[in-house]
């Protein structure tokens, strides 16, 4: 039998051992390269100097800089967005459902189970001239022709990228409400409270929480999205993680691009911070 | 920076111009296996294919693994293990070869090989070695060698031109019609700095070996004004062009020949361009990597890359041309005719070929690219 003092590192070593292995080793590596003199790729007996210029270049860039703040907005919004959307699914699998739940949440997971790219694919034919919504936009009489608007543009990558998030969004917030105790929206019923006023003063304070959580949870990997832009965002909804990819590929720049990918991080990392502490939750559940 | 490459044209041009007009099955200038061997000037022993690995990790461009790509070399060696690992561009490729990578053999482009040379990632090739050697035209073999010594292997080539579609775009005769207003939200740039910066040389007139900074400014205005004209830079000709031509969405479009191959079987109403600054062309270099514990092996993989199924499945099945003469010379397919030019003896004389440049050109190519993107 393990002690209390053997159970930690048996249970929480190998996660911590592999996200220090995978997850805290590369940034770090990240972090070393962007701060290597030079460009070009690296070999492994290259020497390393340590420079601020791929950080200088990046910060005097005006384009990057407007681009990566353009790419924070777009993630602000599509955040609130695939929340938003998300909520009311988690609502009706949480109090309405009933019997259904299981049966509808794993139609709900059901677009897991198709790779992310295909998902974003079938957005392309969705988007593309001969695709559904023209072709439903022409059967109704409302177009004369295809709106070419509809794909390769950034409304085109907004669009996707909620449709993506929603499912992996509904998830937390339906664990969430699923913590509700019943008993606190029956006294209030009992107390003469009615449906919105049970949702506005126990249910939405008590799911704010996990709508938070799914809020950051979208917001944080949606600023670093490259392959959504880059199969329907053609050339005007271009994102930041493009052109960090780009200097990992088509530049091979490894440290420019390492600088990018810092200067990136260390933004989302503010925003979240600046976001949670701005959001009391203890006061909101209270 | 080499200067090989501009004397050079001309006798590419008249060799390929002479493979085209289908004027012989061969150019009768076939290399003598022996004297090529001796340039290698191998100080160790030749070790024994017996004593290798029986296996081989190409580095390659997603979509060449395809077995009808290598098919001579599996069919002669259905035990050996051939594994690829993939670049996306010709700078990610060298990258991965800076980095280590294990690839016995590896493949770019034209532009490229001065590199690979300088930095020791690639070992001479022994072309006695290579049975099919001698249906290479001479002057492809020369795009093989730096320094006068055969490093690489030439195997695919191709052109870069216009595709248009002919119902919405008037004849097209230069490379400006990318910047054509009238045709905005239907253009398609190739996704690349180096590409972009051929463009505008070509345009303008310029020399693009020898940039000046200001011209470098010019190039980098004149794209990002041209930046709404596109509906999309593309990344894979056959992902996400032609898909894009064939269905509309694109009217004029920097292209290879495969595009534009692959539109006219299918019956588009699409035509290339013969622009009067000349197209570009493109030439795939093999080469086997200064590490390999194959070599021999890998001697093997190229010269059957070179043999008749192999290059003719390049050529019939992905529209690439092929350095084996004897191949190309065979063509009778009006399809594959229309797309290499060969009914057209001066295409050739104002191609273009890809020039070798220096590192720091190509970063500040690469890096001008990336702020056009990003504008």
């Amino acid at each position: 039998m393990l002690g209390r003092r053997g159970t930690l590192p048996f249970f929480a070593g190998p996660p911590l051992l592999w996200l220090a292995l995978f997850f805290v080793v590369p940034v770090l590596m990240i972090a070393a390269f962007s701060v290597r003199q030079g460009s070009g790729a690296v070999g492994p007996s290259d020497p390393w100097v340590p420079s601020a210029e791929h950080y200088q270049e990046v910060l005097g860039t005006t384009a990057f800089l407007r681009l990566l703040g353009l790419s924070a907005l777009m993630a602000l919004g599509i955040a609130g967005l695939a929340t938003m959307l998300a909520y009311p699914i988690a609502y009706f699998l949480t109090f309405r459902a009933g019997s259904r739940a299981p049966l509808y949440l794993t139609l709900l997971l059901i677009p897991f189970a198709v790779s992310y790219l295909l998902r974003v694919m079938a957005w392309k034919l969705m988007l593309g001239p001969e695709g559904g919504i023209n072709s439903v936009l022409a059967t109704l009489g409302l177009t004369d022709e295809p709106i070419q608007l509809l794909l390769y543009s950034r409304p085109a990558v907004i669009i996707t990228l909620v449709y993506v998030w929603i499912p992996f969004a509904a998830l937390p917030i339906y664990a969430a409400m699923q913590r509700i105790d019943r008993a606190q929206l029956e006294a209030a019923a009992d107390l003469g409270a009615g449906p919105w006023a049970r949702f506005w003063r126990i249910t939405m304070p008590l799911s704010l929480p996990g709508a938070l959580a799914t809020y950051f949870m979208v917001f944080i990997p949606t600023v670093g999205e490259y392959v959504t832009p880059a199969l329907v965002g053609g050339t005007d909804g271009i994102m930041y993680g493009n052109i960090i990819l780009g200097f990992f590929t088509r530049s091979a720049n490894w440290p420019l691009g390492s600088a990018m990918a810092m200067i990136m991080l260390t933004l989302t990392l503010i925003l979240t911070a600046v976001g949670l502490r701005s959001v009391n939750l203890r006061r909101v559940a209270a | 920076m080499r200067t090989l490459y501009a004397p050079r044209i001309p006798a590419v041009l008249l060799s390929i111009g002479l493979l085209l007009a289908a004027c012989g099955a061969q150019t009768g200038a076939s290399s003598d296996p022996s004297a090529s061997a001796s340039d290698g000037g191998s100080e160790a022993p030749a070790p024994s294919a017996a004593a290798e690995p029986d296996e081989l990790l190409v580095l390659e461009w997603s979509g060449y693994e395809a077995e009808d790509f290598w098919t001579d070399f599996a069919s002669a060696n259905p035990d050996t293990e051939v594994a690829f690992e993939f670049g996306d561009t010709d700078a990610n490729i060298l990258a991965l070869m800076q980095g280590g990578s294990q690839a016995d053999i590896v493949h770019f482009y034209t532009g490229w090989q001065q590199f690979y040379v300088d930095e020791g990632l690639v070992q001479e090739i022994d072309t006695s070695k290579l049975e099919n050697w001698d249906k290479v035209p001479p002057e492809y073999q020369e795009l093989g060698q730096v320094d006068g010594k055969q490093y690489f292997v030439p195997w695919d080539w191709g052109f870069t031109s216009i595709l248009y579609n002919t119902d919405e775009v008037d004849e097209v005769t230069s490379w400006d019609a990318l910047f054509n207003e009238e045709y905005a939200g239907h253009v398609s740039m190739w996704n690349d700095g180096p590409g972009a910066v051929a463009v505008s040389s070509y345009i303008n007139g310029w020399d693009e070996t020898n940039l000046t900074d200001e011209q470098l400014a010019q190039v980098e205005a004149d794209w990002i004004e041209q930046k709404p004209l596109n509906a999309f830079y593309w990344t894979g000709e056959y992902v996400d062009l032609c898909p894009a031509v064939q269905d509309g969405t694109v009217w004029v479009a920097y292209s290879w020949q495969g595009c534009y191959a692959t539109a006219l079987a299918a019956g588009d109403p699409v035509a290339y361009a013969n622009p009067e600054e000349g197209r570009n062309s493109w030439v795939g270099l093999y080469g086997i990597s200064a590490e390999s514990e194959s070599p021999e092996l890998a001697h093997e993989f190229l010269d059957m890359k070179l043999a008749e199924i192999t290059c003719g499945n390049a050529v019939t099945l992905f529209y690439y041309g092929c350095a084996n003469g004897e191949v190309m010379a065979a063509i009778e397919d009006p399809i594959l005719v229309e797309a290499f030019g060969i009914n057209d003896p001066s295409i050739l004389e104002s191609t273009n070929f890809t020039p070798l440049v220096t590192e720091e050109q190509r970063g500040a190519w690469t890096a001008m690219w990336e702020r056009v993107q990003a504008e």
